[in-house]
């Protein structure tokens, strides 16, 4: 009996679409941007798609529980303001870090109780929070960077294991995380459900509301996360450097595979939809291309995935 | 004491009655299940069967009414409730989930701890459900598979694996051959006769009357929320069936005057195919005339209305309104005349949150506003016309169309389409949650729209409507036109055996 597919979280038969994009991406920018393919751009593609990663890894979740969260990106950046200012203060930075992962948590649960319990759209919910998220964040810092925050957070930023950034290896022990938290574990099970069936959830007996509040509260927190590798990357805190991150995750979360409907989603899908998303934006960069274009070559990578889908469901 | 418990039924539903709003679902319903017996559970639509299984596993609160379980009085408030009384539903509707594997889906809820502590042993689980699915005969199935691969056969042998991987001892079966065929359908007999053996008691809800003789232990008959009938399989006939189910429809206090004399051909359609399932429906609609579409619940009604409205595909076959060609698409078909009154009226039938007379004008705007310019005063009295035409109970015009009643906002549906100019009309349950005298009206309504020269076919599932309102039935079955009622055959009870699955 082979391995299960599903409990793998392996599914060959997608594993196309995306792989093309990445593959064809990275074999053009190879050609025609100069010192896209060196050692340090790499690297920085790498560092770049960490922070994505940690947005996009519950944003599958949450897609999967056929809900959406635009207030990721302000979240963080609120977050990420909140572990500066503690910083200017004088706090540790293990107090700050959990200060940040508080306020990101908190925003995720409202976030859940909003979509799960008063049955608001997630759409309509998150994009209230994010706007409370995005003003508090520049109220509270009068639309300046927070600077000073010691070197603490940027030396660790900076550092490097086996030969490796801080930024990536912490991507990667998310990755493997959230891999086993879905495939694993009676959670992830349930994530599937709450898109596949919710209905399926209540008649086993389990309810669906805490599952589905989980899952916003795990984006909250996740953003919290990130603001923690944002804020060592620029070594100060700025309330809206993290706006627009919504947009770049939920776009890796889709090239890579996931849909919005049945509980259709896949977590290797979205690692390689953040690095796809991650190559797009670094080889335009290289190339010199503006960076409202490359937000609109993100949304051209969107539009081409699903309309591939929906080209193969017609056929 | 040792006796009684001894013959104590697995399972006693004492007196449960239910209440919606405007509706007696139950009304002081009994069923017993003892063990190793299969209990046919049979009944018209409404009659009140899915309330009661629902009441079993706990999604239906009784008003009244108590649950023995071996004698002893128990409370179902939840799914995980009924699961503990060792209750186990076979849904119509799945409970399953697309995206995860066949065992997932057997052990949903139930999953299978791992040695490392909050994860699940997905080997030992898929082993499990292995051992489980070759002890039932579905060994083609593969444990590991995604569900979302499967056909619909597929998924309801999952489905029935789920309900018996949970150890219950009263297993509720509801229409379990809906969706299979041949020797599924021998193969599920099999397996509940092994449940019997077992001791197990089945409470089995079918359509298909000859499935009753089959594996029927005994039957209890429900009808409009009550008991009419409990009885063995020996003791009766389909035909005897069919009456107790069928009795007298107590709601269709309306009976159609005099059939207005048939005008010419309004619809007729030819081997009619369509890609929503459809197959092959010959039906012809004269001006004048009331037709009424009958079936059970997935007999193909809708399809069918769906199909002549242009909302799903005509693969083959032949369709004509007044003798020319039926336009592609619903707005094409609307400009020729046709008028849907759909069945879920809130959400297809109307825009619940603007005024009356905006939902009485939406329709008809191209016609009365030729020139696209929009002029309050025209709109004004063309709706206060309808309102009075149709006696539409509201306030004023600008009313939200929410705050009405059933039958009132039913009569905004309808005036919507007069005002369009339609002079072909499909009801799809004009009358569901309304209540009693405002169903009489709407079918005085229809009356007066045919004895005015316009054309309906009225789809319904309270076959005493269609048996009283239609001038003549065609009914259906399996996505298909099985047969044509008139005159004095179009009775209640001629319908359902038509509508039902015994030969």
């Amino acid at each position: 009996m082979p391995e299960s597919a599903v409990a793998q979280g392996w599914s060959p038969r997608r594993i196309p679409g995306v792989a093309y994009a990445l593959v064809g991406l990275g074999m053009f920018f190879s050609i025609f941007a100069r010192g896209f393919l060196s050692a340090p751009n790499l690297v920085n593609v790498g560092a770049q798609s960490a922070i994505l990663l940690i947005v996009a890894l519950p944003m599958t979740l949450i897609i999967m529980a056929e809900g959406l969260d635009l207030s990721a990106g302000a979240v963080l950046g609120l977050s990420g303001v909140t572990l500066s200012l503690a910083l200017v203060q004088g706090a540790p930075l293990p107090v700050a870090f959990l200060l940040a992962l508080a306020v990101g948590s908190t925003f995720g649960a409202i976030n859940g109780l909003l979509v799960a319990v008063a049955d608001i759209p997630p759409f309509v919910a998150t994009l209230g929070t994010m706007g409370v998220a995005e003003g508090l964040a520049v109220a509270l810092t009068d639309g300046r960077s927070v600077v000073g925050i010691g070197s603490t957070l940027p030396a660790l930023y900076a550092g490097k294991f086996i030969g490796a950034p801080f930024a990536v290896w912490a991507a990667v022990l998310t990755y493997a995380v959230f891999h086993v938290l879905l495939y694993r574990t009676r959670f992830g099970a349930y994530v599937f459900a709450l898109g596949g069936n919710r209905e399926a959830l209540v008649l086993a007996g389990l309810g669906a509301n805490r599952y589905h509040i989980l899952v916003y509260v795990l984006g909250g927190l996740l953003s919290g996360f990130g603001a923690l590798l944002l804020t060592g990357r620029m070594s100060a805190g700025h309330p809206t450097a993290a706006i627009g991150m919504e947009f770049d995750a939920i776009a890796a979360v889709i090239v890579g595979g996931t849909r919005f409907e049945r509980g259709n989603g896949w977590l290797p899908g979205t690692a390689l939809g953040v690095i796809t998303v991650g190559i797009l934006k670094n080889g335009l960069n290289v190339m010199a291309v503006s960076s409202s274009l490359q937000v609109a070559s993100i949304g051209v990578l969107v539009i081409a995935a699903l309309l591939v889908d929906s080209i193969r469901e017609r056929r | 004491m040792n006796a009684v418990v001894q013959t104590a039924p697995l399972l006693e539903m004492r007196g449960i009655s239910k209440a919606f709003p405007g509706v007696r679902a139950l009304d002081g319903v009994s069923m017993t299940v003892h063990a190793g017996e299969v209990h046919m559970l049979l009944g018209q639509n409404g009659a009140g069967k899915s309330t009661l299984i629902k009441a079993l596993y706990g999604a239906v609160h009784p008003d009244e009414g108590e649950f023995l379980f071996n004698g002893k009085t128990e409370r179902i408030h939840s799914a995980a409730d009924a699961r503990r009384l060792g209750v186990a539903v076979i849904f119509q509707e799945f409970s399953l989930v697309p995206y995860l594997s066949v065992a997932e889906n057997i052990y949903l809820g139930r999953e299978f701890p791992s040695r490392v502590p909050g994860l699940v042993d997905h080997r030992r689980m898929r082993a499990e459900a292995r051992r489980l699915l070759d002890s039932l005969g579905m060994s083609e199935l593969d444990a590991a598979a995604p569900l979302h691969g499967l056909g619909v056969a597929q998924q309801q042998m999952v489905e029935i694996a789920k309900a018996l991987s949970q150890n219950a001892r009263i297993l509720v079966m509801d229409e379990p051959t809906a969706a299979i065929s041949g020797h599924e359908i021998e193969r599920l007999f099999e397996r509940i006769r092994t449940l019997k053996s077992a001791g197990i008691g089945i409470v089995y809800i079918s359509h298909r009357l000859r499935e009753v003789f089959e594996i029927g232990d005994r039957i209890t008959v429900l009808r409009d929320g009550r008991n009419v009938a409990a009885l063995a399989p020996l003791e009766t006939t389909v035909d005897a069936l069919v009456r107790l189910m069928a009795g007298r429809d107590v709601n269709s206090a309306y009976r159609r005057q005099a059939a207005a004399g048939a005008g010419p051909v309004a619809l007729e359609t030819r081997a009619l195919c369509a890609a929503n399932g459809l197959r092959n429906a010959t039906i012809t609609v004269r001006a004048g005339e009331i037709v009424g579409l009958a079936g059970l619940v997935g007999s193909g009604r809708t399809e069918f209305a769906r199909a002549l409205f242009g909302a799903d595909r005509i693969i083959s076959g032949e369709a004509r309104l007044n003798g020319e060609p039926l336009p592609a698409g619903p707005a094409g078909i609307v400009r020729r005349g046709v008028g849907f009154v759909p069945e879920s009226r809130k959400s297809e039938g109307l825009a619940l949150i603007r005024s009356v007379q905006d939902n009485l004008l939406v329709s008809g705007l191209r016609r009365r506003f030729p020139n696209r310019w929009y002029r309050f005063k025209t709109a004004a009295g063309a709706a206060a016309t309808l309102i009075q035409r149709l006696r539409i109970a509201t306030s004023t015009p600008r009313r939200r169309v929410q705050t009405l009643s059933g039958g009132n906002q039913q009569k905004v549906v309808i005036g919507k389409w007069l005002e369009a100019g339609s002079r072909f009309f499909i009801f799809d349950e004009p009358t569901r949650g309304i209540d009693v005298a405002a169903k009489t009206e709407i079918f005085g309504l229809i009356d007066e729209l045919t004895a005015g020269g316009a054309a309906a076919i009225l789809i319904s599932s309270e076959l005493g409507e269609i048996a009283s309102v239609c001038d003549r039935a065609y009914v259906m079955r399996d996505k298909t036109i099985v047969g044509e009622l008139r005159g004095d055959e179009l009775t209640e009870e001629n319908i359902l055996k038509l509508a039902m699955h015994h030969a």
